[in-house]
């Protein structure tokens, strides 16, 4: 084992190694954790804090409002991917250009502004926080949707033209089949932002759960145990999303090496 | 090597501009290519361009493919979906999709497989799914690609990226094939696939045209059968200017050196006669 050759800028290293580096840094991380922790004073929660925190907040029934989280997230996602793709395929069409990069540009707009008109028309405060999420969600995918689909070679157009493709055909064939890869892969860039707002939209309704539910209760209790056991859950369970999606991607579709 | 040269226009370009951004990037294009025949073989025809890098061969592929609308000028075609009988079909305006185009990076569709491409290629043929099908498998056999008509382009090599993205344009069903630099970049053996390639398309039907660039003249005069040179044009000043046109035209039919197996003596004459027309604009 050549330890010197881990140092070196661009170096290839065998699988093993890679996980041996992996593996030195979790214990390094760890080992800081419990002796950072160990003394008198403390900055951050020490590991007995945070397991007895996930054990409480076990028993209160973390499963259920991880599963309330998630059931959020998948609702507001798939309306605001249909939402998006539908907008982002107009943009090649010029007539409709001008109202994509509009709705891509209001990605600036604080979201306070929004949820004040959003509170006028919704019924309740679910369908609230599911459409907080979809605008914001919404327009952060126009925009990635549109970069993937600006990047497409000029080549890949030509080539579907010339073999008789209709300028409609050609939309259909290589930006809309042809980059259906790509819609995951945004999909999951932009969820890690997604998932994060989680916490701020799920505080609408204290009565429908949800992880931002508890780790606000917690936040507010100065539970600090229970805060950091609920961000570590929170980062796997993304984490556990970012995997899925990409797994899927690689499956679903062979010809993806992005 | 006997040919017949017939009063029949294979392509005709007229008058040929195409600015971008108000600049001039070629001009005064006028060229036209007579059908011609040869005793007992089906001869369709290959046309070379050569020239300097920038000189505008790749605008004028475009142009002449039909993806680029000229700024003036116009290129014919003979109209296929008007061929009746015997008669010579009328000549038309060049439109999206009457010309194959082949990139130098030979581009095909990501999310198609090899057979899929092609039966993608195939769709606007009258003929039954089973026909297709057959018609699909001969070709694959005859091009070597047999073994990987499941794969992606992304599992391909690039000679099987090569023959498949030429392999549709032959079976979308165009008499005119362009091709960008076909030989850029290529090894050796891939080289000899594309001459092959050129010779299937040609002696597959009489009205078959395979247009190339490249910048290895040797090829294009051991291929062509017409080669053009495309430059910047001599002002009376003695300068260049830098709008690119035709410059110079070699007839290899009429000169007797198309269609030879190997290169004489005259072909490098004439090799080196290109080069020199090249280095001049």
């Amino acid at each position: 084992m050549n330890i010197k050759s881990w140092f070196r800028p661009f170096e290839k290293i065998s699988r093993r190694h890679a996980a041996l580096i992996s593996g030195f840094w979790l214990v390094l991380l760890i080992s800081f954790w419990f002796i950072g922790t160990s003394g008198a004073k403390k900055l951050f929660p020490p590991p007995a804090l945070v397991w007895q925190g996930f054990k409480d907040l076990y028993n209160e029934g973390l499963v259920v409002h991880i599963f309330s989280s998630l059931w959020l997230c998948l609702q507001a996602t798939t309306i605001s991917i249909v939402f998006s793709l539908f907008f982002a395929y107009l943009s090649p069409i010029p007539a409709f250009k001008p109202v994509v990069k509009m709705l891509s540009r209001m990605r600036y707009l604080p979201l306070t502004g929004i949820t004040f008109y959003l509170a006028m028309i919704v019924r309740d405060a679910r369908t609230m926080q599911i459409w907080v999420l979809v605008v914001f969600m919404s327009l952060y995918f126009i925009t990635s949707l549109m970069s993937v689909f600006k990047d497409i070679p000029q080549q890949e157009l030509d080539h579907a033209r010339s073999l008789q493709c209709s300028r409609w055909e050609v939309l259909w064939e290589v930006v809309i089949k042809g980059r259906l890869d790509y819609v995951i892969e945004v999909l999951r860039q932009n969820l890690a932002i997604t998932w994060m707002m989680l916490v701020t939209v799920e505080s609408i309704l204290v009565a429908a759960g949800g992880l931002g539910v508890l780790i606000k209760n917690s936040d507010k209790f100065m539970n600090h145990g229970r805060i950091v056991a609920l961000q570590i859950v929170i980062l796997l369970v993304g984490l556990g999303i970012d995997w899925f999606l990409d797994f899927s991607r690689r499956t679903l579709f062979r010809y993806s090496k992005l | 090597m006997t040919y017949h040269e017939t009063s029949d226009s294979i392509l005709t370009v007229e008058n040929l501009s195409v600015d971008y951004d108000g600049k001039k990037i070629i001009q005064n294009i006028n060229f036209d290519e007579k059908d011609i025949t040869r005793p007992n073989k089906i001869q369709g025809q290959s046309i070379a361009f050569v020239g300097r890098s920038g000189r505008g061969k790749s605008t004028l592929f475009r142009c002449l493919s039909g993806l680029e609308k000229p700024k003036t000028g116009k290129v014919l075609l003979p109209d296929m979906h008007k061929h009746q009988g015997e008669a010579y079909p009328p000549m038309k305006e060049v439109g999206e999709g009457d010309v194959g185009f082949v990139d130098q990076k030979y581009t095909l569709f990501r999310h198609k497989t090899v057979y899929q491409a092609l039966q993608f290629a195939m769709r606007k043929q009258k003929l039954e799914k089973s026909e297709k099908h057959d018609k699909i498998m001969v070709h694959l056999r005859d091009w070597g690609l047999e073994t990987v008509k499941d794969q992606y382009p992304n599992e391909l090599s690039g000679g099987q990226r090569q023959r498949t993205a030429i392999l549709e344009q032959v079976l979308s069903h165009t008499n005119y094939i362009i091709m960008d630099e076909p030989f850029s970049g290529l090894d050796v053996g891939n080289i000899n696939n594309v001459k092959s390639a050129f010779k299937l398309i040609n002696e597959s039907h009489e009205l078959n045209t395979v247009i190339f660039c490249t910048h290895d003249i040797e090829l294009a005069v051991a291929l062509a059968e017409s080669l053009y040179v495309l430059g910047y044009p001599t002002l009376e000043n003695g300068r260049l200017e830098p709008i690119g046109t035709l410059i110079k035209k070699y007839d290899l039919k009429s000169m007797g050196l198309a269609w030879h197996d190997q290169l004489t003596n005259r072909h490098y004459d004439v090799v080196e006669q290109v080069k020199q027309s090249i280095l001049e604009s």
